[in-house]
């Protein structure tokens, strides 16, 4: 399940969200050769068809690889989870993880998309983002 | 076509210059580089000047410090390649046919312009979810230590060797050996990355002059290096992920310079790599094709990259050691081959040197590998 969270998104053009509160990562899907990408490109590196279509990514992937970030730039509060996750359409994202013990995190880990309150735009609204976090036991 | 030597080299030392700016730096290490050639400067027909964070024609600043503004000159940025492209730029001119001879020059007041975790830049959408450029290497390294089962220790043995060769270097940032336990206590950065598994923000600068063959004839005197190979790539968009613990983009650029020199990574005798990161050595090292892919850190540990091992690893102490101003950086890993084979490298001198090879690779875009990558290949 993706957390419901209204509000504008930190950058629309890769996270979209919905009235509902459900989001998606965003790509492009090329329709000559299927291949994926994120974020939306312009052509197909692969068969370099312009024939793209935005398509939204699966909320649930596995989680490739993590770090904890214990120095970065005065934006973001340290320390953070950081890692890379492999969705089933062929695409790996970067994101924050969220919801789980640092030393808890593993390679491996199946992972959801999360919608998380993530800064605020220049007149100080409240801006909607992503991070990963273990996705829930299914059967 | 004629052939590529260079004739004269210059390096400022790195490290903090708290009294002087990227002009001062690369002015003085063009002027040594001018000395080293034996040269009239107004034999130099154009110029080549890389770097990152110094603001609009710093090349055209340092012409104009040593009295020879009016060339042509092209500032050159390509992220922590940028110095190597610039040499890249001026062999293509020689090559060409366009110049005899040219300048090609690194430099960097980091120092005055950047503190903290270097990151990509602020518009890229990794950028904006947190991404730094150790929290990226770290990322790299959990999934080595993953998938070959390298130990944190066996890490920390590439900052011990580096700085271990800096101290023998007296123009590098940091002139004192540590242990792995020096590294192990050091302050975390993006885990498993510690302080001395990162390189430092450092100021400095760098220049070599390359000339054809009519041009070394007339000036070499014996002392040109020929710069055989000197290839430049871009990092591809992935169709689909691949691994990080390899690096395609190294492979290829590594490939084409092998083919260019006519020669296979089993002839070269030492290599100055981009070791922004002590992770970033293995990988490095590994997608050139020096070592097989998950045997870097054990070569280490039996001493097989030391100065006087089977095939010496960033003798100059590499970024970790010598520093890592990073428009000066690839231009300093050339000056470095060309004094090792003409064997002027004093303390950390590697006997019988032949073949060197120096590797950059910079910059973070989101969706593929690395944006920059040169391989250079020097031959005496």
């Amino acid at each position: 399940m993706t957390t419901t969270m209204t509000g504008v998104s930190f950058r629309p053009g890769e996270l979209e969200v919905r009235p509902d509160g459900t989001g998606n990562l965003l790509g492009s899907r090329c329709r000559s050769c299927g291949a994926h990408f994120f974020p939306i490109r312009e052509a197909c590196a692969g068969c370099l068809s312009q024939d793209l279509e935005t398509v939204k990514f699966s909320t649930e992937g596995v989680l490739y690889t993590h770090t904890i970030v214990r120095q970065s730039t005065p934006q973001f509060e340290t320390p953070y989870a950081l890692g890379y996750v492999d969705f089933p359409e062929g695409v790996r994202i970067m994101g924050q993880l969220s919801s789980i013990e640092f030393d808890n995190i593993e390679v491996g880990m199946p992972m959801e998309l999360s919608l998380e309150p993530f800064g605020t735009d220049d007149e100080g609204n409240e801006l909607t983002g992503y991070r990963f976090r273990p996705a829930e036991e299914t059967s | 076509m004629t052939k590529v030597h260079v004739v004269g080299v210059g390096m400022t030392r790195f490290g903090k210059h708290p009294d002087s700016d990227s002009t001062d730096l690369g002015a003085a290490a063009f002027l040594e580089a001018i000395q080293d050639a034996g040269i009239d400067p107004r034999v130099i027909e154009s110029a080549y000047v890389g770097h990152v964070f110094q603001g609009m024609v710093t090349g055209q600043r340092i012409l104009a410090q040593v009295g020879l503004a009016g060339l042509p000159l092209a500032n050159v940025e390509n992220a922590c390649s940028s110095g190597a492209t610039a040499i890249r730029e001026a062999s293509l001119a020689i090559r060409a046919g366009e110049n005899d001879v040219v300048v090609a020059i690194g430099t960097e007041h980091l120092t005055s312009k950047f503190s903290g975790a270097l990151t990509p830049d602020p518009s890229d959408p990794e950028a904006a979810v947190g991404a730094t450029m150790p929290g990226v290497y770290a990322m790299r390294a959990t999934r080595y230590m993953n998938d070959f089962g390298m130990t944190r220790e066996q890490l920390a043995l590439i900052p011990v060797k580096n700085k271990a060769n800096a101290a023998r270097n007296p123009l590098a940032h940091f002139r004192k050996e540590i242990t792995v336990e020096d590294v192990l206590q050091s302050r975390p950065i993006a885990d498993p990355l510690r302080l001395h598994d990162c390189s430092p923000v450092t100021d400095g600068a760098a220049a070599v002059i390359l000339m054809n063959d009519k041009a070394a004839k007339k000036y070499a005197n014996g002392r040109g290096v020929r710069l055989a190979a000197s290839t430049l790539r871009s990092g591809s968009v992935d169709v689909e992920p691949t691994t990080m613990t390899f690096e395609p983009l190294t492979w290829a650029t590594a490939q084409e310079a092998y083919e260019k020199a006519g020669i296979g990574p089993d002839e070269v005798d030492f290599a100055e790599v981009h070791d922004c990161f002590s992770i970033a050595e293995v990988l490095r090292v590994e997608g050139l094709g020096l070592f097989e892919s998950g045997s870097y850190p054990w070569a280490v540990e039996r001493g097989e990259a030391d100065i006087n091992g089977r095939l010496p690893i960033n003798p100059s102490g590499g970024l970790l050691g010598k520093g890592h101003p990073l428009g000066g950086t690839g231009v300093a890993q050339v000056v470095e081959l060309v004094r090792q084979l003409r064997g002027e490298a004093g303390d950390r001198q590697i006997e019988g040197a032949k073949v060197g090879l120096a590797h950059c690779r910079g910059g973070k875009a989101v969706g593929i590998e690395g944006a920059a990558c040169t391989v250079q290949i020097l031959m005496r």
